[in-house]
């Protein structure tokens, strides 16, 4: 069980492929179901969360076998980072885990994590996909989720789940929910395999799961058809909007991040403290169209949800803090779904937020409160406020990896890199290509409600598709 | 019994934050029966679960207790746990320690885990009543009825039929296509997309495996999900479909004159007419209520207007035609009728339905629709003139909570925007000044929409309510306000269009009491839950798509269209349905046979038996919420697994254990 390395310290553990991997057989699980199905019962799901998973589980229920591949180690996507959500605030987690908890136990879905998509072959109804399974440094034929590695990890250091408010072990699932519940090591963070020091989660890992030397490797999955649903990420503000104090002021972060900070299960167990001291901010500005709405400099278009979570986070916050203050800088509120414009209202009659119509243009720190400078366009005066905490409504963008994807899967992105669809009004979730589908944030960012919406729509076009090929092949109408 | 098991969840901090879980578990291994019980962090996930199917497996366990979390979120997760291992599912019950317990009493430990422990003890006594059950099978008509023609109703049908399924589909008006049909082009990309519906409607009517109704509406629908049964009653439209040749001539001879609803009063219309005059396909239709032939029978006044069947060359016109009656068995339903503009006469401030000159959004589209009245020019409506100044008012009847609408119609800002432009781009010297509060262009290419609009086209935005509109000769003056300039406003118009709330379709509070489905405050259909489950409604088998469960645009409706139609072609992926058992039945000694229970039922679950003389559940239909057993004086209705016993014993544990605080 584990030698420990007798490596230079200054020698990095060279961790790239050697040579090119064998395609073979796929490394965690096999494929065994999806194989005994004809293609046309086969879909493959490019992305975990909450859109693919409902494409997933009406796929499922619909006696198709999917096969989910998502490059973090367990399926829920965004939400799992949510606190809770709006209109109605329900926790998140509780919305969330039943759906996710169905999606792993579902005897037709097949869930393949840490892997990217590497090459497609083929044409609807028989496409190859070629998958990439990540060095997970855990071997998840033998991991029994025990939780023992976790435990006994002794480096903590700030990750990116926990937007880097929060420390998770080198070794880690992403929540204690997780589905599957199966670790993997973080690479760059681990002490072994950078300084070839510690071991100690292959010392205590009592059916020997962890494997050092693991590699990467690729297989190949032969599906009918494909929905991608690969979501979204938060605008880089911290290097492209530096007059917001280039994510260098401690106390000023996004709204996702603050999520964070507001749930139970995140970096202050839901305590509302300030990144810098950990005091309880008693006056918080957030910031609305943080490189939205911007077609100058940063992003043209509008991403939808954040005045809907601003408020939300309003709300939360003041729920923590009766005596906080609140101000929301915002250009037009867009509360447009079902009950939104009712929950803004309340906000503003029941919970004393306060909304300034303007641009915020400057932060500076000043004496340990975040300087905040805008201006108030209805009463056409400057404004400048001292405040414990800014959160910034930062612009959402395609998930990391979408123009690769769309290269390999021969699909179109727009300006902003969002995949295009056949036809906007008519099918928002059929590409160009026959067979692939598209659903969620990566076609354009909406709230829960428009991507669980879509997701099924997906999967409607997918069952449409499919069984057309298996009527053509019985010769019935 | 009993052999049974407690697993107590921390819920991470939710539940161990408040109840001390390791005194709970003691507690409840000292009750009657339990020979395990055991807590952890997170039951519900992976391990946690592996922990109950061990216990079960390992102590032969015949009821299981899992104090967790609220039953709506897990109850499902941990009954399949239990029945992956061989215990019969509905052997295991949660006792709810978090919403009921820990939630709410953060502050007192000792007494939020006796309660627990309480709680616990009522959750273990009724499990040692229940009775094992085993899911009721449904038989499931795989066909499918959609209620309302417009864009949703298409949708759906097409993706339903081109499935393999037979689709029935109900449209109240003389023709499919709804209100897309009145509008002349789409944002964002100025799409003709009434071009692209046409193709749609045609798929539908040349599809083999619809089969549409026009001038219809449900008239009853009995059943339940998988074995519906809906009566569709059809106006009769008077004018044969096989023998009209559509040569007009009809049209040219009635002497009614009515306003056009299609063209929103701009034009006016026979009691024969073509429903829509852009579609040179449509056959004219007769209208009874606007006809004189049917006023003049009722008034008893000996002449009946016939001109229309004597100028009709070909015989096509038959005016004895009554209503008649169908029948739709299915096994699902979609429910996508839509929505109507709030009329303009609720804004009197504005001289809406008063002043020619002051339309709605949908009145403007049939001025900008190359087919409609005007041949897409646009024109006042009380003299023909160009406007030149135009001012389009946002928010009209939306976003008022005290005297209209609460709600925002959605896709007002976008298809104003649209309209100003349009307008622009015809009538280069005109002015367009948009009215607004908040401009609410957020879906992809929405905000650069408007912006190129402003900055393209010089739409005028002025930040403001109206107060309001009044006619002075032949121009508008209207009184507003700009917030951002702090100013007082007139703007002497040409033409002020009006951004109506939209609100569910007329006569949508019957249709849902016919077919079932909840409706919220507004009108608007409910769905089962806003995120997770935004196309289902409450009622099995009944699904919701487009602007009849909230306002939205043509693109977030077809994508509810498209997932009711995936949702019911996984529902139809079985042959069979499962059913909850858990469904009232009746004692037949004790059940007097007075039939309140039959009245009670909300879902007609409840017949009278006429042999025995007592009362029967179709158990099949019953959703188990219990009003008959409430109603019934003889005590002779009890829910399965929820007996009066079960409850009262529950009660006494809580009632001699609990610490009144």
């Amino acid at each position: 069980m584990g030698d420990v390395l007798n490596l230079n310290v200054n020698e990095s553990v060279d961790r790239t492929i050697a040579a090119e991997p064998v395609i073979g057989p796929c490394a965690f699980g096999n494929l065994e179901e999806l194989e005994s199905v004809p293609l046309d019962r086969r879909v493959m799901v490019i992305g975990g969360g909450i859109c693919g998973i409902t494409a997933a589980i009406d796929l499922g229920n619909a006696g198709y076998q999917v096969v989910m591949v998502d490059r973090l180690p367990s399926i829920g996507g965004r939400m799992l980072q949510l606190s809770e959500t709006f209109p109605t605030l329900d926790c998140a987690q509780c919305t969330l885990t039943p759906r996710t908890v169905e999606t792993g136990q579902h005897p037709k879905v097949t869930l393949k994590m840490n892997c990217e998509v590497e090459k497609l072959d083929g044409g609807p109804g028989d496409f190859k996909v070629l998958i990439r399974q990540k060095i997970t440094y855990v071997d998840w034929n033998k991991c029994t989720g025990c939780g023992t590695c976790i435990q006994k990890c002794p480096t903590k250091s700030a990750a990116m789940f926990e937007r880097d408010a929060g420390l998770m072990t080198a070794i880690y699932t992403l929540s204690p929910q997780a589905v599957p519940n199966k670790p993997v090591i973080d690479a760059d963070r681990c002490r072994y395999l950078t300084k070839g020091k510690c071991g100690v989660c292959a010392k205590v890992c009592p059916v020997g799961a962890i494997d050092y030397e693991q590699k990467e490797s690729l297989f190949e999955v032969n599906v009918g058809a494909i929905i991608v649903a690969t979501g979204f990420d938060v605008y880089d503000w911290k290097n492209k909007m530096p007059e917001l104090g280039g994510g260098k002021i401690p106390d000023v972060i996004d709204g996702l991040t603050f999520e964070r900070y507001l749930s139970a299960s995140g970096p202050s167990a839901g305590a509302m403290v300030r990144p810098s001291d950990g005091v309880e901010p008693k006056e918080i500005v957030f910031i609305q169209c943080v490189g939205s709405r911007n077609p100058e400099y940063h992003k043209s278009y509008c991403s939808r949800v954040c005045c809907m979570y601003t408020a939300k986070h309003a709300r939360l916050y003041k729920h923590k803090v009766r005596d906080g203050q609140v101000y929301i800088f915002y250009i037009d509120i867009r509360s447009t779904g079902k009950g939104y414009e009712q929950f803004i209202q309340q906000s503003v009659s029941e919970e004393g937020i306060i909304y300034i119509r303007g641009r915020a243009a400057k932060l500076y720190e000043e004496n340990g409160k975040v300087m905040v400078q805008g201006a108030d366009t209805l009463t056409g005066r400057k404004v400048e406020i001292a405040a414990d905490l800014v959160v910034l409504a930062a612009a959402l963008v395609p998930n990391e990896g979408a123009l690769e994807l769309a290269e390999i899967l021969g699909l179109t992105c727009n300006k902003d890199g969002f995949f295009v669809e056949e036809d906007y009004k008519l099918s928002s979730i059929e590409t160009e290509r026959q067979g692939i589908y598209i659903a969620g944030c990566c076609q354009g960012i909406k709230d829960i409600a428009d991507t669980s919406a879509q997701g099924s729509a997906a999967a409607s076009k997918v069952q449409v598709f499919l069984s057309s090929i298996r009527r053509q092949k019985q010769n019935v109408v | 019994m009993k052999k049974l098991g407690v697993f107590v969840c921390w819920c991470g901090s939710n539940i161990a934050s408040s109840v001390d879980v390791d005194q709970t578990v003691a507690g409840a291994l000292k009750l009657d029966g339990v020979v395990h019980a055991e807590n952890y962090m997170y039951m519900c996930s992976d391990p946690g679960q592996q922990k109950v199917k061990d216990a079960i497996q390992e102590k032969n366990l015949d009821g299981v207790v899992v104090a967790c979390c609220s039953p709506s979120m897990h109850e499902n997760t941990f009954r399949k746990a239990a029945g992956s291992v061989g215990l019969n599912p509905y052997l295991l019950e949660i006792a709810n320690i978090r919403e009921h317990c820990s939630w709410v009493h953060a502050n007192n430990k000792p007494v939020a885990t006796a309660k627990a422990i309480s709680i616990i003890e009522g959750a273990l006594d009724k499990v040692k009543q229940n009775l094992p059950l085993e899911t009721i099978t449904l038989d499931l008509t795989k066909r499918v009825c959609v209620v309302g023609g417009g864009i949703a109703g298409i949708m759906s049908a097409l993706d339903l039929a081109d499935a393999g399924y037979d689709v029935a589909i109900i449209e109240k008006e003389p023709a499919i296509g709804g209100h897309v049909s009145q509008i002349s082009t789409t944002f964002p990309y100025f799409q003709n997309v009434p071009e692209l519906l046409q193709k749609k409607i045609a798929e539908v009517e040349a599809h083999p495996r619809i089969n549409l109704y026009l001038n219809a509406e449900v008239d009853e629908l009995e059943g339940y999900v998988g074995n519906f049964k809906v009566t569709i009653q059809t106006k009769p439209a008077f004018v044969d479909t096989a023998t009209c040749t559509n040569c007009g001539k009809c049209l040219d001879v009635c002497p009614v004159l009515v306003p056009d609803e299609f063209n929103r009063g701009l034009t006016k219309r026979g009691a024969i007419f073509r429903y829509n005059q852009s579609n040179e396909s449509q056959l004219p239709v007769i209208m009874q209520g606007d006809c004189l032939h049917f006023s003049e029978e009722e008034s008893g006044t000996g002449e009946k207007c016939s001109l229309c069947v004597d100028a009709c060359t070909e015989n096509a016109i038959d005016l004895s035609v009554i209503r008649f009656l169908q029948e739709e068995l299915v096994g699902a339903i979609v429910m996508a009728t839509g929505y109507d503009l709030y009329s303009p006469t609720n804004l009197p401030e504005y001289g809406g339905g008063q002043i020619p000159d002051v339309i709605d959004g949908l009145a403007f589209e049939r001025l900008l629709d190359p087919k409609g009245p005007t041949a897409g020019k646009i024109f006042r409506p009380s003299d023909g003139q160009v406007p030149k100044i135009i001012v389009f008012i946002q928010c009209a009847g939306s976003r008022d909570p005290e005297r209209h609408k609460a709600y925002c119609s959605r896709a007002c800002c976008m298809y104003t925007a649209k309209q100003a432009r349009l307008y622009k781009q015809q009538v280069g010297d005109g002015t367009a000044y948009i009215s607004y509060i908040d401009i609410r262009s957020d879906s992809r290419d929405f905000e650069e929409f408007v912006q190129q609009g402003m900055e393209e086209e010089n739409l005028v935005y002025v930040r403001g309510r109206v107060a309001k509109v009044f006619a002075e000769g032949s121009v508008l003056k209207v009184y507003t306000a700009d917030t951002l300039s702090g100013r007082q406003l007139e703007i002497e118009a040409d033409l002020v269009v009006l951004a109506m709330a939209m609100e569910p379709k007329n006569g949508v509070h019957e249709l849902a009491k016919k077919m079932n489905v909840t409706i919220d405050g507004d009108g608007f259909f409910s769905e089962a839950h806003i995120k997770l489950y935004p196309v289902e409604s409450t009622t099995k088998g009944v699904y919701l798509a487009g602007c009849g469960q909230s306002p939205k645009d043509i693109t977030d409706t077809v994508s509810q269209a498209l997932a009711t139609a995936g949702k019911i072609q996984t529902m139809f992926s079985n042959d069979t349905l499962l059913a909850d058992p858990l469904v009232a039945e009746v004692k037949e000694d004790v059940c007097s046979g007075c039939g309140i229970c039959v009245d009670i039922c909300p879902y007609g679950a409840r017949v009278m038996d006429d042999f025995k003389r007592i009362s029967a559940v179709n158990q099949a239909v019953c959703q188990g919420c219990g009003a008959c057993i409430a109603a019934c004086p003889n005590k002779a209705c009890e829910l399965i697994n929820s007996t009066s016993r079960q409850f009262i014993r529950v009660i006494d544990d809580f009632a001699h254990k609990t610490q009144v605080i």
